[in-house]
């Protein structure tokens, strides 16, 4: 009798699980199979579609006409009246109306290139900017998987112009270094990073002269590399930059202990200006001791605590693109 | 799956193993390139997957049994019923064979992913040392506090109190422990932890023990405290295994070359490590309620005497019943993680809700619908061991209304794929011009909370199935009158803090501009309505109108939570959608005062166990399926949700199953993970079964006792009227 309850509750058993995996079955057959990421892509519309479809996640927000069931963001194929045009028609007709509006040539690259970089310089009607950094994690796409994808887009109704996507005009070559600049900081997004650095950085810091200037000013830090950037951040003692070591004053009359930089030095005085900003001038009759502490960095040491992984990923995106000249400054501001 | 998606929940003796490797590894984190092996040609990931999900289902087994066990150990002690004790103690039994096989199944883990994947592993190993050792010491204390649980259960039977002065220091001991907690659940101290991290420990760690020490009175108390500290052991393994999971998905502390820049604190304390935990908690509750239940629904089909009928009748709903306790909040412990997941990343929610695990969540929302539609099906087929229970047979068809249009919204996805010719036929959309609204999240709310109201709702007609005449609470002695008008006051408390929250909360916290607060006060007026019908039912109860007091109270927060917040969630998602929330949260609230103020009730009469069709030992069956295969599915989801990443952001899958499975293959591989667990798990319940025949006559063992009555059950289930 037990032994012919077990066999019916396996049977059972059986039953359901068969259930299960027939509803498995069913809806992959209705929605398709696995996506492999592609391994090595070429700057042609069939790498951009095996990104498209894999690697880049750009299926899971855009369907391309009846490819996909995704309706978060515009669909980049024909599809109904609202979409009357492909995305490489659409592209091309955009570039054009903006060429008439400003005077200045636009190609439908500018317009790909810009619609990935900067998701929100053109919002389609009833849309949100929900577009995700694809340069950065966890998609993290490199350049040449980013021109793949406009090959890939630019194919659809539109005149695929391979040598433009790789030699384009002075936009989207702005926004070529902005990715190439992000690639190479991990994949930061440098439009966070910007904020990142003006909530957290900018008291002490400037760039293209906005800031403060406590700490270094920092509009050529990305001619310094990732690892000195990076370093400088995480371990502020580890090398400090001439002019802005940490000084440590004690005075007599009041045995106060004042930490950083020396930022006034005259027969007369001594002015330290702290890590909050404040500055005390102390009178050289008044100094019983006064000394340059090497294993100290007037920069917080609690930056990673402050700091989350993306958003120091970010920071570095945005410093790297510092480099001194207007054009960086510009596009980071972008 | 990846090797890192399937590294769920690590494992137990194995990591005694990991260890030893722990410690000879190289201090230095930063990534390198990653190396990949296989084993005998087999698929390196799938073959993870598989030992990680088997190793994850007995883990969860081993974890809520003693859960279940205890809870009813307790009741059993408080309500001097021996029936409760011995089941707590032949659910107990089972664990040393499960003890052993989850710890070989992780040690067959812990060797696999450290050969397969090595430099994943050898990373995790190096950044988790100090929790992983952590994780061993437990894991001893666990083995410790198991083994004296179960070979000190009869021993520690009986027994005169302990000195009066003895018992007053545990008491006070007792109160302390629990000062503690409270002091930092409010946040007195810990304020650097987590919110989410703070209050698991208080609650699930130190308000226990203080508890455990409060009740400690006598020798049977004390091996409550035993299985008490058995389950804070095990919760805490939990906890830190879940770290490393956690980590994976919301790496923290680490810089994008892996390397540490913050505390250990940082990197075990990550976004999702806690909401995880708490998922996974509520969890285990559930399932080990069901095995236990499944336990019982075989032995049922397979009785020969109606004693043996009536022991597992019995038996499969004490267990059925703790299964539901633990599977109620579940659906809003998911709606946390599934905030923290988009918090922790956008690309990662919109992959989960809308990408690659849509379909998925369709399939999830198919057997989470199931789990409550067979729960009440069994309800209303127990029904019919109650005499007296007809009356209520003509509210069961509205119920079954209620439940199957309420999964059928649950189900409706927002949109669905279309061809263009389709799309033109619903006027060049492709959301549908009706159906769209019921894929939206406001309906979703709203019909999730009508589906646990409806099965709370087959609760109590179960509860009053075999009551003629309500006995007048005037005439029940005071501590009843006591119990209503705290339980009155616990429900106040709960809906009225987030009610002064909701006049208090400032638009700006939302990133909402300040004219929508007004939005937030219509709901802080909706919940002191809420207050004041409960003020107003405990009133009506203590004065003798239990039946009306309850009724009133349930149709107010059906009319609060389902219709009005069900429909003004629309509103509020187009003019204030971060709000949308809070919605959420006040109809929990809602919800759970409800189901708090109408505990405690005490049945009259005889119940007729043993009385049920086979058919509704199938459904409890089917339940433990459906559940089994449903934590299958949810840990496909969660890990699949790095897409291919090892460490998300932070360590890539560059391996050759560096791709989400098929819904199909999914599917494939978690009923072969089912059907081995349930075929080990009948294996041990045989091995249990002979190991209770050898027993002494005087022991528990797995034999049929006489009939319990209505009593011994209802100290259990202590909802009605």
């Amino acid at each position: 009798m037990r032994s012919n309850a077990i066999v019916r509750v396996f049977v059972f058993l059986l039953v359901v699980l068969g259930t299960y995996m027939w509803i498995g079955q069913a809806i992959t057959a209705m929605t398709g199979g696995e996506r492999k990421a592609a391994s090595v892509v070429e700057v042609t519309p069939e790498g951009g579609e095996a990104i498209f479809w894999g690697k880049g996640r750009c299926f899971t927000c855009h369907s391309l006409g009846g490819e996909g069931s995704a309706v978060r963001c515009p669909n980049l194929g024909q599809f109904g009246e609202k979409f009357p045009l492909p995305i490489g028609a659409r592209a091309e007709q955009r570039a054009k109306e903006r060429s008439e509006e400003t005077g200045t040539h636009y190609s439908s690259t500018d317009y790909l290139v810009e619609s990935l970089a900067k998701p929100d310089a053109y919002l389609v009607e009833g849309y949100k900017n929900e577009m995700a950094i694809v340069y950065a994690p966890p998609i993290s796409l490199n350049l040449k998987e980013i021109k793949a994808v406009i090959a890939y887009l630019q194919s659809q109704g539109g005149d695929l112009d391979l040598d433009n996507i790789e030699n384009p005009g002075e936009l989207a070559q702005s926004y070529y270094a902005r990715i190439a600049a992000a690639s190479a900081a991990g994949g930061g997004d440098p439009g966070n990073g910007e904020e990142m650095f003006a909530d957290t950085c900018s008291d002490c810091h400037s760039i293209a002269g906005d800031g403060g200037d406590i700490g270094p000013d920092l509009s050529r830090i990305g001619e310094k590399g990732l690892k000195f950037i990076s370093q400088s951040i995480l371990r502020p003692t580890r090398k400090i930059s001439d002019g802005y070591e940490t000084w440590v004053v004690v005075t007599k009359s009041d045995e106060r202990k004042h930490v950083g930089l020396k930022s006034g030095d005259t027969p007369a005085e001594v002015q330290i200006t702290k890590a909050t900003g404040e500055v005390a001038v102390i009178p050289r009759d008044d100094i019983r001791e006064i000394k340059q502490d090497e294993g100290a960095s007037v920069m917080p040491n609690d930056l990673t605590e402050m700091l989350t992984v993306k958003d120091f990923q970010d920071v570095l995106a945005y410093l790297m693109m510092q480099k001194g000249d207007e054009a960086s400054a510009k596009e980071a501001a972008q | 799956m990846n090797q890192s998606r399937v590294s769920r929940c690590p494992n137990r003796f194995g990591w005694v193993a990991v260890l030893v490797l722990v410690l000879i590894s190289p201090e230095a984190l930063a990534l390198e390139a990653n190396e990949y092996r296989q084993f005998m040609g087999i698929d390196s990931r799938r073959l993870i997957w598989f030992l990680a999900q088997m190793h994850l289902f007995f883990g969860a087994f081993v974890l809520g049994v003693p859960l279940f066990a205890v809870i009813v150990e307790i009741v059993g002690w408080r309500s001097a019923d021996s029936k409760l004790d011995k089941l707590a103690y032949e659910f107990t039994s089972l664990l040393s064979v499960a003890y052993a096989t989850t710890a070989a199944l992780g040690g067959l883990l812990a060797f696999a992913l450290f050969t397969l994947y090595p430099t994943f592993m050898g990373y995790m190993a190096g950044l988790f040392k100090d929790v992983m050792f952590m994780y061993a010491l437990l894991f001893f204390a666990e083995t410790f506090f198991l083994y004296l649980y179960y070979y000190g259960w009869n021993r520690m039977q009986g027994g005169g109190p302990f000195p009066v002065k003895l018992q007053w220091l545990f008491k006070g001991l007792g109160i302390l422990i629990i000062g503690v907690a409270v002091v930092l659940l409010f946040g007195g101290f810990g304020l650097q932890m987590r919110g989410d991290t703070r209050s698991f420990i208080a609650l699930l760690y130190i308000l226990p023990l203080g508890v455990g020490l409060l009740i400690l009175r006598d020798l049977k108390s004390s091996h409550i405290l035993i299985g008490i500290l058995l389950n804070i052991a095990g919760t805490a393994i939990m906890q830190l295994a879940n770290s490393w999971a956690g980590f994976m998905m919301s790496p923290a502390g680490v810089d994008q070359e892996g390397e540490l820049i913050g505390t250990v604190w940082q990197v075990f304390e990550n976004i999702l490590a806690t909401p995880i935990a708490i998922h996974r908690m509520l969890g285990n509750l559930a399932f080990g309620g069901l095995v236990a239940g499944a336990y019982a629904a075989v032995k049922f089909i397979g009785a020969k005497t109606p004693a043996e009928r009536a022991h597992y009748d019995w038996m499969g709903y004490i267990a059925n019943f703790v299964a539901i306790c633990g599977l109620i909040p579940l659906p809003f412990a998911g709606y946390y993680l599934g905030r923290e997941v988009y918090s922790t990343s956008a690309v990662m929610g919109n992959n989960m809700m809308g990408g690659d695990f849509s379909w998925t969540f369709i399939i999830q929302a198919m057997l989470v619908g199931s789990l409550f539609l067979i729960s009440n099906y069994y309800l209303w087929s127990g029904m019919t061991r109650i005499p007296g229970s007809d009356r209520y047979y003509k509210y069961i068809k509205f119920i079954l209304g209620a439940l199957i249009i309420s999964f059928a919204i649950w189900l409706t996805p927002h949109n669905l794929p279309l061809t263009s010719g389709e799309v033109g036929d619903m006027g060049g959309s492709q959301y549908h011009p009706t159906l769209k609204f019921m894929g939206l999240m406001p309906a979703k709310n709203a019909v999730v909370n009508l589906i646990i109201l409806s099965t709370f709702f087959s609760f109590l007609l179960y509860r009053r199935g075999n009551k003629s005449d309500v006995v007048p609470i005037s005439q029940q002695g005071r501590i009843p009158q006591i119990v209503i008008s705290l339980a009155g006051l616990v429900a106040v408390a709960i809906v009225g803090q987030y009610a002064l929250s909701m006049f208090n909360l400032d638009p700006a916290e939302l990133d909402l501009p300040a004219d929508r607060a007004h939005y937030f006060r219509t709901v802080g007026y909706l919940l002191a309505f809420e207050c004041a019908m409960a003020v107003l039912a405990v009133i009506l109860a203590l004065r003798d109108r239990g039946k009306l007091a309850q009724g009133l109270y349930m149709t107010a927060t059906a009319l609060s939570v389902v219709i009005f917040l069900g429909v003004y969630g629309f509103v509020v998602m187009e003019k204030a959608s971060p709000f949308l929330r809070n919605i959420a949260v006040s109809q929990f609230l809602q919800l759970i005062s409800c189901i708090i103020l109408f505990r405690g009730a005490r049945e009259l009469g005889k119940l007729q166990w043993g009385k049920m069709t086979v058919r509704s030992q199938y459904a409890l069956l089917l339940l433990t399926f459906v559940i089994t295969m449903n934590m299958g599915l949810m840990g496909f989801i969660r890990s699949g949700l790095r897409g291919d990443w090892h460490i998300f952001g932070v360590m890539r899958d560059t391996s050759p199953w560096s791709y989400t499975p098929s819904n199909y293959t999914m599917t494939e591989m978690v009923s072969l993970a089912v059907l081995v667990f349930m075929v080990g798990v009948a294996f041990m319940f045989w091995l249990g079964g002979i190991a209770a025949k050898n027993k002494a006559p005087d022991e528990p063992a797995d034999k049929p006792d006489e009939v319990p009555d209505g009593s011994a059950a209802s100290s259990i289930p202590p909802v009605g009227g």
